[in-house]
């Protein structure tokens, strides 16, 4: 009997549909198709684009990032580059600086709304809700334009234009603040902060493991920012003494100059195929069960196949398409220590930080903000608070979801284990409505960092600015528009990295 | 885990809490006072506390509200406002320099969107309706904003005999005094006095539970009032603000100019009449047969309405006799004949072979064109694409004659259209604008929002099937596509469409500044929809899957009646908001150089001799109307969510 289901079996087999109408070749057959016909348009694009440009007399390539752009930009690190590199750059951290005023201020602001929407109150339940609608139903790009004419229409800037004189001037130039700026000592300053935070980190597990075998209010938290409140007073102080650090910095970028190129490409390849090898292990591992290896669908072979043709692929890459990436690799992070071991150095013994007020600049008759304070010109302020604002109530939103979302349960066991309403707030609910919230609100951040590149509407130099300005010179499309997707896929993969690390940690542990 | 997914979530959790409280019955109204003591000054928590902070609360919130509102009315009705110069330039905002002889038409327009609005009005099922207390408490909230709005604004400067206003020595206007100022704005006095009688008539009238419980049918009711205020043009003295090529007419106490009157009072009467006439077809036995038409006709207003209506085509008639209509009814007959042998029972595998066959071959035909090997009407290698399409979801319709039908009826309904709107819109137009675009204004933000999320949703969801595809190489360039997209601002994309696109094309295709912005506004967008479908698609679960494979469906059909019907309802309220984000996205038409509504606010109006660097009426004008499009927008979502039932399995 065994004998003839084994047979059937076998014929079964032997008798295979035609391949037309076998399931894993079609799949595959079809795959393979149109990745084949994804390639073929985008080679057939490029190779139209790389012709119309040879006819307008148009040359494709990066030089440009070396050469002087001849332009001036306003508000940023430097007025006037060099190089049309540098004047990205003077885009980019412009860009990374309105992000991270912003996430911070809007996180703040959303969460303050998101807490009012949801107040007893009907006062400030309404107004709340009414902010979110303005905000939430008009577009972005209007709101500033909005913004940027309301400014536009302050008093004129003087001496006594207020609020708060000589601290704070909000005028028809903008806003004027008080500037923190880094001075001589930082660095040095910033280690004794780091030794600070470690040495505090240690008391910090201490208490919470006195905490958590007594009972005792133990305040590790507190004592954590009590340690390196400490450090912080002694380093303002004492900083000078850590200038030996720098020659760690000297000794290591005297180390990678000696580096042959040709080390660091077999290096990066090694890396990329065992990273490969590992992977590929680790896939196999996953598949093992006890009774053996499990068969493999041709899902599987397509993956293991996949990685490895990607670390062939990028050795070859690090070989024979880019050999300069191991020099430029070299060199720019021999330069960086090199600059970490100035600023770490001897002899700078200034303060760490300082600070400015904002001063007045007299040009003819006209009475302007200084360099000395912060100066928000009118178009970056307006940029500024529209963005804040719009991203805000979408926060808000986020938030009053995530307070909704955690069940009625834990409130009520909160109130019957007698907690007070802020510590109820403080302690059960928010946390767990931070957890709901935290993905969309990564969203939001990503959102609020491509929404700094409407600072075009009103001339602020962000780097969607400035790119335009070199691309409208120039006509080097491809590579600015390349250069723009890069940094804010950087951005993007950035954000979502510092969100995913925190709902991983923040994740229920399930038991 | 997916961020989209976890923003669908709290959209959806948000929805359907807002979605229930429009369900909950109204609560029973309390006396004032003691809703005053709950709601204002924290009372019956039981802590002195919180009393004293809701009181706080309440004070400084509502300093803040009073003085917001005074600045906000200051502002609007300062002396130095020159609103004349956004009612002057109403039609420029809306249309742009669309020119007046044809001006008829951009009526038409209006008037086939109020028809169909008044169809789906009518044919709608209605929930209970507005019961009195929210009639009511609407009147009283008008009502008390205008009389306090009248207190609190301040007073008008007294003018000279020469119409200039009176200056004191600091160079601030010299304000009427406090009785004078109460006394002279008389229509908003009957406005706001009016709205509190009403009130507090229905108020006091109905008991509490008869407030509750007595409704008023909400479309009506808004009819009635749309009604009142398009017929205010026939009695009430808007202003005569009309701006030629003589320069402008400024008739402050007068009705509105007649090309006004007629045409609104006429698109009422459209629409109360398409009202009715929903209203007849609703009872029916066939009003889901009626819907279902008139949301097709919706879908293909936007086409109609811009390419025919507005477009005003030039046809040339003997070439569509000559080639164009040889060729539809060739589709149309020949296809149908195939689709018919198609779907004969026991047609087997050679029905997949031929609709690949056929695939394949549409597919050459643009190879073909790039290559140069042979030319063909786009039309023709597009109608050979759907062919092969329909052959492809033929077998679905394998049966007796009558459901072998539907795929006919369909594929020639479907031919008919296409090829008639493709023909139309390859003629030149009969509209003379000085700019490059015939559209402009309002109407260029609405139909490319419109036509952005008509193009992207197919191209979306394709995208979001292709992402939770078991094929590793679909999913793999969906996620590439989806996440190089959604990590671009669009701002990047609209410029390298508006000015490069051209030079990726081949020989002889171009792309006009408009449609290559509107084509990124469609990759976009479709980025995102994408994320919001595949949120609806994954909250599928794996049963329906199993299920479907256990009744040995085709992955075709596992798709179109299992995994997409249900994906799709679950997605509604994130594809809403898309629309909103779509449609606020348009504004950025303005930078890249097309005069859409905001920028003929930012940068046209200010120019115009009349009313130089005029520029924040005209913003708080536009914002005006984005707020009303996008609010009614969200507003309507709620209510789709509470009849889709969204989450209530």
């Amino acid at each position: 009997m065994p004998d003839t289901a084994e047979t059937t079996l076998a014929s079964a087999a032997a008798q295979r549909p035609p391949f037309y109408r076998d399931a894993t070749v079609v799949k595959w057959l079809v795959q393979v198709a149109t990745l084949i016909l994804v390639l073929f348009a985008m080679f057939f694009l490029a190779s139209q684009a790389g012709d119309n440009l040879t006819a307008k007399g148009i040359k494709t390539g990066f030089d440009f990032l070396d050469v002087d752009p001849g332009i001036q930009l306003n508000g940023g690190i430097d007025d006037d580059p060099a190089t049309g590199g540098r004047a990205l750059w003077v885009g980019m951290v412009n860009t990374i600086r309105l992000s991270i005023g912003g996430i911070i201020a809007a996180t703040i602001l959303g969460i303050f709304v998101g807490v009012a929407r949801l107040s007893n109150n009907w006062m400030v339940n309404k107004i709340a809700s009414g902010f979110i609608e303005y905000m939430r139903n008009i577009p972005l790009l209007v709101h500033i334009i909005v913004f940027f004419a309301v400014l536009g229409g302050l008093n004129k800037f003087t001496a006594d234009v207020g609020p708060i004189n000589g601290w704070l001037h909000i005028s028809n130039k903008g806003v004027s603040t008080p500037r923190a700026f880094i001075s001589d000592g930082f660095y040095q300053w910033a280690v004794f902060l780091l030794i600070g935070a470690i040495a505090g980190r240690f008391v910090m597990k201490k208490r919470k493991a006195k905490q958590d075998a007594t009972g005792a209010e133990t305040y590790p938290l507190g004592s954590f920012f009590g340690v390196v409140a400490i450090f912080a007073i002694v380093g303002w102080f004492l900083h000078p003494i850590f200038g030996w650090v720098g020659s760690i910095f000297q000794t290591i970028a005297d180390v990678i100059d000696v580096i042959p190129q040709s080390a660091v490409r077999v290096a990066l390849s090694l890396i990329a195929i065992a990273a490969a090898v590992w992977w590929i292990r680790r896939f196999l591992d996953s598949r093992r069960t006890p009774a053996g290896l499990a068969k493999l669908t041709d899902d599987d072979w397509f993956r293991m196949i996949f990685a490895g043709v990607g670390a062939l692929l990028a050795a070859v890459f690090f070989f024979i398409v880019w050999p300069g990436f191991s020099s430029w690799l070299l060199n720019s992070s021999r330069d960086l220590f090199e600059v970490a071991a100035n600023k770490f150095g001897d002899g700078r013994d200034g303060l760490p930080l300082g600070i400015n007020r904002p001063d007045i600049a007299q040009r003819g008759n006209f009475a302007n903000p200084g360099p000395a304070g912060l100066n928000l010109d009118t178009g970056v302020a307006a940029l500024f608070f529209a963005i804040v604002m719009y991203t805000a109530a979408f926060i808000a939103e986020i938030v009053r979801g995530g307070i909704l979302a955690v069940p009625k349960g834990q409130t009520e066991a909160a109130q019957a284990i007698g907690l007070r309403r802020s510590t109820m707030l403080r302690r059960i609910i928010l946390p767990q409505a931070f957890r709901v919230s935290l993905p969309p609100l990564g969203n939001q951040y990503l959102n609020l960092t491509k929404n700094t590149s409407l600072a075009i509407a009103v001339a602020y130099t962000d780097l969607v600015q400035v790119g335009q300005t070199i691309l409208n010179q120039s006509g080097k499309s491809l590579e600015v528009f390349a250069i723009w997707m890069l940094f804010y896929l950087a951005c993007s993969l950035t954000i979502s990295a510092v969100v995913n690390f925190f709902n991983v940690r923040l994740a229920i542990v399930e038991r | 885990m997916s961020m989209s997914q976890l923003d669908a979530e709290t959209t959806t959790i948000l929805a359907k809490l807002d979605a229930d409280k429009a369900l909950r019955p109204d609560e029973p109204s309390l006396p004032v006072g003691e809703w005053m003591g709950k709601n204002l000054f924290g009372m019956g928590q039981g802590s002195p506390w919180a009393v004293v902070r809701s009181t706080l609360l309440t004070v400084l919130f509502g300093l803040l509200a009073l003085f917001s509102y005074r600045g906000f009315l200051n502002f609007v009705f300062s002396e130095e406002r020159r609103w004349d110069a956004v009612r002057t330039n109403l039609r420029l905002l809306f249309t742009q320099a669309y020119p007046d002889e044809n001006y008829t038409r951009v009526w038409v327009t209006v008037a086939i969107v109020a028809a169909l609005a008044g169809l789906s009005l009518g044919l709608m099922k209605v929930g209970r309706g507005l019961s009195m207390k929210r009639i009511a408490t609407w009147c009283f909230a008008w009502g008390g904003l205008i009389v306090v709005g009248i207190l609190l604004r301040e007073a008008s400067a007294l003018t000279n005999a020469d119409g200039s206003i009176q200056l004191d020595v600091d160079k601030q206007p010299i304000r009427e005094g406090f009785i004078d100022k109460l006394g002279e704005r008389g229509t908003w006095w009957v406005l706001g006095l009016v709205l509190l009688v009403i009130g507090s008539v229905i108020w006091f009238t109905l008991g509490d539970l008869r407030r509750r419980t007595t409704f008023v049918p909400a479309i009506p009711f808004g009819l009635v009032t749309l009604g009142l205020f398009i017929s205010s043009v026939w009695w009430f003295n808007w202003g005569n603000y009309t701006f030629t090529d003589d320069g402008f007419t400024f008739d402050p106490g007068n009705k509105v100019a007649g090309s006004t009157q007629m045409p609104w009072t006429l698109i009422f009467v459209v629409l109360l009449v398409a009202y009715l006439i929903g209203q007849f077809l609703l009872r029916s036995e066939r009003a889901g047969t009626f819907r279902g038409v008139v949301n097709g006709l919706w879908l293909l207003a936007p086409f109609v309405t811009f390419w025919v209506v507005l477009r005003g085509p030039v046809i040339d008639w003997s070439h569509v006799l000559s080639t164009h209509l040889p060729m539809a009814l060739g589709f149309i007959v020949l296809g149908g004949a195939l689709l018919w042998f198609l779907t004969q029972p026991g047609i087997g595998e050679k029905g997949r072979i031929i609709a690949v066959a056929l695939i394949l071959f549409a597919l050459f035909n643009w190879l073909a064109a790039f290559m140069g090997w042979y030319p063909m009407l786009q039309k023709a290698r597009l109608s050979f694409l759907f062919l092969g399409l329909a052959a492809a979801i033929a077998p679905n319709f394998i049966g007796d004659a009558k459901q072998r039908l539907k795929l006919i009826y369909g594929w020639v309904g479907f031919m008919t259209i296409f090829h008639i709107l493709v023909t139309i819109i390859n003629t030149p137009s009969s509209v003379e604008v000085p700019t490059e675009d015939f559209a402009g204004g309002f109407m260029i933000t609405v139909y490319v929002a419109v036509f952005t999320m008509i193009f992207s949703f197919p191209l979306g969801v394709v995208l979001a099937l292709a992402r939770t595809s078991r094929l590793p190489l679909f999913r793999m360039l969906s996620t590439v596509y989806i996440e190089v997209i959604r990590g671009v601002p669009l701002i990047t994309l609209l410029f390298f469409f508006s000015v490069f696109v051209n030079l990726f094309l081949p020989e002889g295709m171009e792309l006009s500044g408009l449609a290559a912005v509107t084509v990124a506004f469609v990759l976009f967008s479709a980025a995102y929809l994408a994320e919001n479908v595949r949120g609806g698609l994954q909250a599928i679960r794996r049963g329906q899957y199993e299920a479907s494979d256990a009744l040995g469906l085709t992955t075709v059909q596992r798709t179109m009646f299992i995994v997409l019907p249900q994906g799709l309802r679950v997605s509604i309220p994130p594809l809403v908001g898309q629309v909103i984000a779509t449609f606020k996205e348009t504004s950025l038409l303005a930078i890249v150089g097309v005069f859409d509504f905001l920028r003929i606010a930012r940068d046209v109006i200010p120019a115009q001799t009349e009313f130089l660097g005029v520029k924040q009426e005209n913003l708080l004008f536009i914002s005006a109307v984005y707020f009303i499009v996008s609010y009614s927008m969200s507003k309507y979502s709620q209510r789709l969510e509470k009849q889709l039932g969204v989450g209530e399995r």
